[in-house]
C-alpha cells in the first residue's frame, strides 16, 4: 500500500529526510509515526500525502506516485498539524469546502458530511464558529474534513498536540474504530506513551533518518545489544545480585530496599536462566518487573544511540 | 504482527464536482461577501457614482434645456470635455478608493491561508498550485473589475435614457473603458495577489499593497522628476492604472504613453504572479 525505495526529502540545503526505505502493508491498521521534533516525521507526511517530490529515491502510496497525482490525493485523507482556523468561519461551511475539493457535490456532499459529523460525534455542534469551538472540537472537525471522500489512507499529523486527556481518549476510539473498518491510519506523534496505546506498528524516525520499525517488542529485538532494565524483588536482594553477576550478562547493578535492579545485556539467554534458576529453588524471587519495556525506553536507547 | 482489517472495497470515482478553481473562489467570494468592510466602500462608490450621474445630468441640461443655457460656457469651462470627460468615468476619485478596497480585501486572500496554515491541506486534495494560484488571482483581478464595471455602464446607459445617442457620453463608450477596467483589473489583481503572497496576515497583506502602490508611486514620481523623464512614472501601478482609461479613450496628453503603459503592466502582472507563484507552491506550504 505504501512503500519508500531510498526516497529523501531536501529543503535547500536541509536535510528534511535520509533516504528511507520500508513498506507497509494493504489494508487497515495504524502506525506511528515516532520522534522528536526535527526527526523528519512531516517530511515524510508531506512525501506520502503528496506535497512534495522526494529529491531521491521512490515513493509509492495506493500504487502510484502521490505527487500531484489527483487520483491518490483523492484516496488520501490529511490532518495536519496545527489548530488555526478562519475564527468567523462555521464547521459546516469549511467541511462544504474540504468536500468540493475532493469531488463531492449535492446530495452526496451533505450526505458525506454528516457521515463524518457522525463519526467525530460532532453533528449537532458543527454549525457553531470555530472561534466558539474547544480544541477537541476543533480537531474532531479537522478529522472529519479527512474523512469526507471515504479514504483509504487516513494520514495525521500530531493529532494529540493540546488536546485533554477526555479528547484524547476519544480520538483514540474514534481512530481504532476507522482502523477496524479498513482504513489505514498514519499517526505522528512524539507522545510516546499515547502512540504505544494506539498503533500496532511503529517507525521511529530520528534526525532524518528512520531507526527502525516493527511494532514494540520487534523494535525492542533489535536492541539485543542495549542492555533492558529489570527490578527483581526478593527478601535478600544482595544474593539475587550474586547470582546475577555470576551470569556474565550484566552492564549494570544498583541495589535498592528489597531489590535488585539490573541492567542485562542479553534477556533472551538471560531470563530462562533466571527462571530456571527460581525453579530450582537457588534465586529466591518475589517478584520480576521489566523497568524499561515500553516505546519510551526503545525511543530513549535509540535516540541516544544516534545521537 | 499486527492484525490488519480487510481492505476497504473500491470506492466510487469522486471525479464530478465542481472544479477546484470555482470550488475556492466561491468560498473566497463567499467571504468577502460577509465582511464589514465591504458596507462602508459599497456607500462611497455609491455616493462617487450619483455624483457623477449628477454631473452627467448637468452636461446634458446645459446643453439642452433653455434655462440652462446661460450656465453652458460656465460648465464647459469648470467640467471636463471630450476624451477626457469619457476617461473620467474611470478617474482618480473611483480609482483611488478602488486601490484601498482591493488593498483591504485582496491583501488577505493569500495572506489569510498562510496565516491559518490552510495551503497544505488544499494541495492535500486533488488540487494544483496553479488552480489555487488561479482562483486567488481571479477573484483579486474580479473585485476591481466588478467596482469598475457600474462606473463605466450606469453613466453610459444613462445617458442614452435621456439623450439617445446625442447624450454627454459616447455611444461606444464601453468599448472603450471595459478593456481599459479590465486592463486595471488584472493590474489591481495581480499586485495584491502578489502583496497577499508576501504577507504572513491580512493586515500585513494590506500594508503590503499600500506600501508597493504607494511606494513605487512615490518613487516613479522621484524618478520621473529628477531624469525629466514622465515615462518613470511606469513603475508606478496607480500611474498605469490611471493612464489605461486615458490611453483608450484617446486623450491627447495622456498620464503615460503607450509604451511605458504597456511595458510597465506587463512587467508589474509579471513579476507579482512569479511572486505569488513561488510563495504559494508546495514545498512553502510547510506542515
Amino acid at each position: 500500500m505504501i512503500s519508500l525505495n531510498r526516497a529523501s526529502l531536501r529543503y535547500g540545503q536541509i536535510l528534511g529526510l535520509s533516504p528511507t526505505t520500508f513498506e507497509l502493508p494493504a489494508g487497515g491498521g495504524i502506525t506511528g509515526l515516532l520522534g522528536p521534533n526535527g526527526a523528519g516525521k512531516s517530511s515524510l507526511i508531506q512525501l506520502l500525502s503528496g506535497l512534495l517530490p522526494c529529491s531521491s529515491g521512490d515513493v509509492r502510496v495506493l500504487g502510484e506516485e502521490p505527487y500531484r497525482n489527483p487520483a491518490i490525493l483523492a484516496r488520501i485523507g490529511l490532518v495536519p498539524e496545527g489548530d488555526r482556523f478562519p475564527s468567523g468561519l462555521k464547521g459546516r461551511g469549511w467541511l462544504r469546502m474540504m468536500g468540493e475539493l475532493s469531488g463531492l457535490e449535492g446530495p452526496a456532499l451533505e450526505a458525506a458530511i454528516e457521515k463524518a459529523l457522525g463519526i467525530v460525534g460532532m453533528e449537532t455542534r458543527a454549525h457553531l464558529r470555530f472561534n466558539q469551538m474547544s480544541k477537541g472540537m476543533r480537531q474532531r472537525i479537522r478529522l472529519a474534513q479527512a474523512l469526507l471522500h471515504d479514504p483509504e489512507l487516513l494520514i495525521l499529523d500530531e493529532p494529540f498536540n493540546g488536546l485533554d486527556p477526555e479528547a484524547r481518549i476519544l480520538l483514540m476510539e474514534m481512530l481504532r474504530k476507522l482502523a477496524d473498518g479498513g482504513v489505514k491510519i498514519i499517526v505522528s506523534s512524539h507522545i510516546l506513551g499515547e502512540i504505544a496505546q494506539l498503533t500496532d506498528r511503529i517507525l521511529l524516525l530520528f534526525r532524518g533518518r528512520l531507526l527502525a520499525e516493527g511494532n514494540v517488542a520487534e523494535i525492542r529485538e533489535l536492541l539485543d545489544r542495549h542492555p533492558v532494565e529489570l527490578r527483581l524483588s526478593a527478601e535478600d536482594a544482595r544474593a539475587v545480585a550474586r547470582w546475577a553477576v555470576d551470569q556474565g550478562e550484566l552492564v549494570g547493578l544498583r541495589l535498592e530496599e528489597g531489590s535488585a535492579i539490573l541492567a542485562v545485556r542479553n534477556p533472551r539467554t538471560f531470563l530462562p536462566r533466571m527462571q530456571e534458576a527460581v525453579v530450582a529453588g537457588k534465586l529466591p524471587l518475589t517478584a520480576l518487573d521489566p523497568l524499561d519495556l515500553n516505546l519510551d525506553a526503545v525511543f530513549q536507547y535509540l535516540t541516544k544511540d544516534h545521537a | 504482527m499486527p492484525i490488519y482489517a480487510p481492505t476497504l472495497p473500491p470506492r466510487e470515482n469522486l471525479d464530478r464536482g465542481s472544479h477546484p478553481i470555482a470550488v475556492l473562489m466561491r468560498f473566497d467570494f463567499g467571504r468577502v461577501m460577509k465582511a464589514k468592510l465591504g458596507i462602508f466602500f459599497g456607500f462611497l462608490f455609491l455616493l462617487i457614482l450619483l455624483i457623477q450621474l449628477g454631473s452627467l445630468y448637468l452636461r446634458y441640461l446645459s446643453n439642452t434645456s433653455v434655462a440652462f443655457s446661460g450656465m453652458k460656457d460656465f460648465a464647459s469651462q469648470i467640467l471636463t470635455q471630450g476624451p477626457e470627460y469619457q476617461a473620467d468615468h474611470l478617474g482618480q476619485a473611483v480609482l483611488i478608493p478602488m486601490w484601498f478596497q482591493v488593498a483591504l480585501i485582496g491583501g488577505g486572500l493569500v495572506a489569510r491561508d498562510t496565516l491559518h496554515r490552510i495551503r497544505p491541506l488544499i494541495y492535500a486534495h486533488p488540487v494544483r498550485p496553479q488552480d489555487y494560484l488561479l482562483a486567488k488571482g481571479g477573484l483579486a483581478a474580479l473585485l476591481p473589475f466588478a467596482i469598475q464595471l457600474p462606473f463605466v455602464l450606469i453613466p453610459w446607459a444613462m445617458s442614452l435614457m435621456v439623450a439617445g445617442k446625442n447624450g454627454p457620453i459616447w455611444t461606444t463608450l464601453p468599448l472603450h473603458l471595459i478593456p481599459a477596467a479590465l486592463m486595471i483589473a488584472i493590474l489591481a489583481g495581480s499586485v495584491t495577489l502578489g502583496a497577499s503572497a508576501m504577507a504572513g496576515s491580512p493586515r500585513a497583506g494590506f500594508g503590503w499593497v499600500l506600501g508597493i502602490v504607494l511606494g513605487t508611486f512615490a518613487l516613479g514620481g522621484i524618478l520621473a522628476g529628477l531624469l525629466k523623464a514622465k515615462a518613470f512614472l511606469a513603475i508606478s501601478p496607480v500611474a498605469l492604472a490611471t493612464a489605461w482609461p486615458q490611453l483608450l479613450c484617446g486623450m491627447k496628453d495622456p498620464f503615460l504613453d503607450w509604451v511605458p503603459t504597456v511595458i510597465g503592466t506587463v512587467a508589474h502582472v509579471s513579476l507579482w504572479i512569479f511572486v505569488a507563484a513561488q510563495r504559494t507552491k508546495p514545498s512553502e506550504a510547510v506542515l
